[in-house]
């Protein structure tokens, strides 16, 4: 047994674990409140990839101002998404919102193949060369941030659900809208703020990921497959489930990648979670009851 | 009068479509239009009348792909009875799958199909020695029909695929019309209310399932046998979504529905080809607007017409 090997690999696997928090905590809030599940979610990781790539070569500005601008960004565009694709649609069978998040997908992916071209990109950053060792275990920066960033913002994002009075708005739209609404919270926006946060999330996710990985437009789908399993395997709805999903799916796949085989890795994450909900069909922190 | 004998007069027409042209083009697409019509008016099964959504429908159909062209190829074994054996294949798989996931309902359901047909797709990616991988399968031998010979030209083709649609949108028709469709329209409607009545809610679910399966599994065999080269591709993402599309934009829950939703995504995709690198846009806003504006299918832009011409008719449930 190679235990150096083996810390690297959990190492690059808990990093990569904490990129697929940060793209599911969006989709998992987005479907505790709006009770939607939004294939359109991996979309606004590519762009937050894009316009990182984009602010960076157009603007002239530097890695961490333009990974700013692009998760700030993003998360504006989720308001517009919000209002054109999906208030519209609260009402209707979730068939129909599902289909009309996978049409937008379709619409955004193939809209960025146009306009950004086929042709993968690399998003420099100044931190991947310089690496950082601790102990036998080498990690670049830009994966030491990748993993500080993630751990910052998930904080803030859970202590801002559990403590402040928006949190509270949000809490009681997921438990039960009527209710709510009955009790003065605007759900209109507390709707347009959780696709907010989510779009900003999963932006703020493709610009740090971006440097380590190449960035094309169909990464979406990838993305939003990933959240997926993160998703079904936590819980959905639950943001600590978000967070232990995510965290043993980069485990797992970085384990399993290493040891077992690299082109059969992608399937291993599904075979997890078709072990876990035979277990618990609601996830590992899902509640039965809606 | 009119009403009962308009789905007679549609399915002559629909009999009868190739003999309206020569092009050999236009043959093609509706050969396409039927394969694809095969597999939506199975998918609909799951969506329209148990009310659970999959994506992992296109998983069978390049399951019974597969069984297929693998079967006839390696083993010698004639057309006919590896089309049998695709919608066996893929309903044995349907029936493990179902068994399995069928107990969860909802977005997990989705997701969880979801996960199957990736895990599917992967293996028949990576298997070489029995898929050839990315590669896929070429020279697959065409369907053989006893005493006319090999099927060389579309036209034949469009014969045996619409006879096997048209059986199998009168069989969902008169499903529905039995004492097991109105089991899974309960289900649909209200599981714990259907099982208090005495509907075992599982055992419906799961005999729908697999009967969509096989047929997606003939439909994939149908498809392979025609094209005569299959890939994994068609067991991806796209496909799954193109399917779902299908159902959803024609009207789920109906026999015209998914037919016509076929129908609109090939003449689509082929009429948009003028617009060159802008067409998947364009099919991606057409898709999404019809969402919006027409929840409930385009069959449901027909009924209202429908009720006001005859006003006999009793008012339909909400599908």
């Amino acid at each position: 047994m190679d235990w150096t090997l083996l810390g690297q690999q959990l190492a690059n696997g808990v990093v990569n674990g904490m990129n697929y928090v940060l793209i599911s905590t969006g989709l998992t809030l987005v479907f505790g409140v709006l009770r939607v599940i939004n294939f359109a979610h991996g979309e606004f990781y590519m762009l937050g990839a894009f316009l990182t790539y984009f602010a960076m070569s157009a603007l002239g500005i530097g890695y961490l101002p333009a990974v700013l601008l692009a998760t700030v960004a993003v998360g504006a565009l989720g308001i517009l998404v919000n209002r054109l694709f999906f208030w519209p649609l609260r009402k209707e069978h979730e068939f129909t919102v599902l289909l009309s998040s996978l049409g937008l997908a379709l619409l955004v992916t193939h809209g960025a193949e146009l306009g950004f071209g086929h042709d993968p990109k690399y998003l420099n950053s100044p931190f991947t060369d310089d690496i950082l060792e601790v102990g036998t275990i080498v990690l670049t920066q830009q994966r030491v941030l990748i993993f500080a960033a993630a751990v910052l913002v998930l904080a803030a994002t859970y202590a801002a659900i559990r403590w402040t009075t928006f949190g509270r708005m949000m809490r009681a739209t997921a438990q039960n809208p009527e209710g709510a609404a009955l009790t003065g919270v605007d759900i209109r926006f507390v709707h347009t703020i959780t696709f907010v946060l989510a779009c900003g999330l999963a932006g703020l996710a493709g610009a740090l990921v971006g440097p380590v990985a190449m960035i094309f437009p169909t990464v979406g789908s990838w993305a939003v497959l990933k959240g997926f399993i993160v998703v079904i395997l936590g819980g959905l709805g639950s943001v600590p489930g978000a967070l232990v999903g995510g965290l043993t799916l980069g485990v797992v796949e970085a384990l399993a990648g290493g040891y077992v085989s690299l082109g059969f890795m992608e399937a291993i994450g599904y075979a997890i979670i078709i072990l876990v909900l035979l277990w618990r069909p609601q996830g590992l922190f899902g509640s039965v009851a809606r | 009068m009119i009403r009962k004998a308009l789905p007679f007069a549609a399915a002559l027409v629909l009999a009868l479509l190739p003999l309206g042209t020569q092009s050999t083009y236009l043959h093609h697409v509706m050969v396409l239009w039927m394969l694809y019509a095969l597999l939506a008016l199975s998918l609909n099964v799951i969506i329209g009348y148990l009310g659970e959504l999959s994506f992992g429908h296109a998983a069978f159909f390049g399951l019974g792909a597969y069984a297929s062209a693998i079967l006839t190829m390696q083993t010698g074994v004639p057309v006919w009875l590896a089309l049998i054996a695709a919608g066996l294949v893929a309903g044995l798989f349907g029936f493990v799958i179902g068994y399995v996931s069928l107990r969860i309902v909802g977005p997990q359901f989705a997701i969880l199909t979801l996960g199957f047909g990736s895990i599917i797709y992967t293996v028949t990616n990576y298997w070489d020695d029995l898929t050839r991988g990315p590669m896929g399968i070429n020279n697959i031998p065409p369907v053989t029909v006893p005493g006319v010979g090999p099927l060389g030209e579309a036209r034949d083709y469009y014969f045996v695929v619409v006879a096997c649609v048209l059986a199998f949108a009168y069989a969902c028709h008169a499903l529905m019309r039995s004492r097991t469709g109105r089991a899974f329209l309960a289900v649909r409607e209200n599981a714990p209310l259907a099982a208090s009545l005495g509907i075992d809610v599982f055992r419906t679910k799961l005999l729908g399932f697999v009967a969509a399966t096989v047929v997606a599994g003939i439909a994939g065999g149908l498809y392979a046998h025609y094209l005569r080269v299959i890939t994994p591709e068609l067991m991806s993402l796209q496909y799954m979504a193109a399917l779902i599309i299908m159902v959803v934009v024609g009207g789920r829950g109906t026999v015209v529905g998914p037919i016509l939703g076929a129908l609109i995504y090939v003449v689509l995709l082929e009429v948009l080809r003028a617009f060159g690198p802008l067409r998947l846009i364009v099919f991606a806003a057409l898709l999404t607007g019809s969402v919006i504006f027409v929840p409930h299918g385009l069959v449901s832009l027909w009924r209202p017409w429908r009720r006001r011409a005859d006003p006999a008719i009793r008012p339909e449930p909400a599908p």
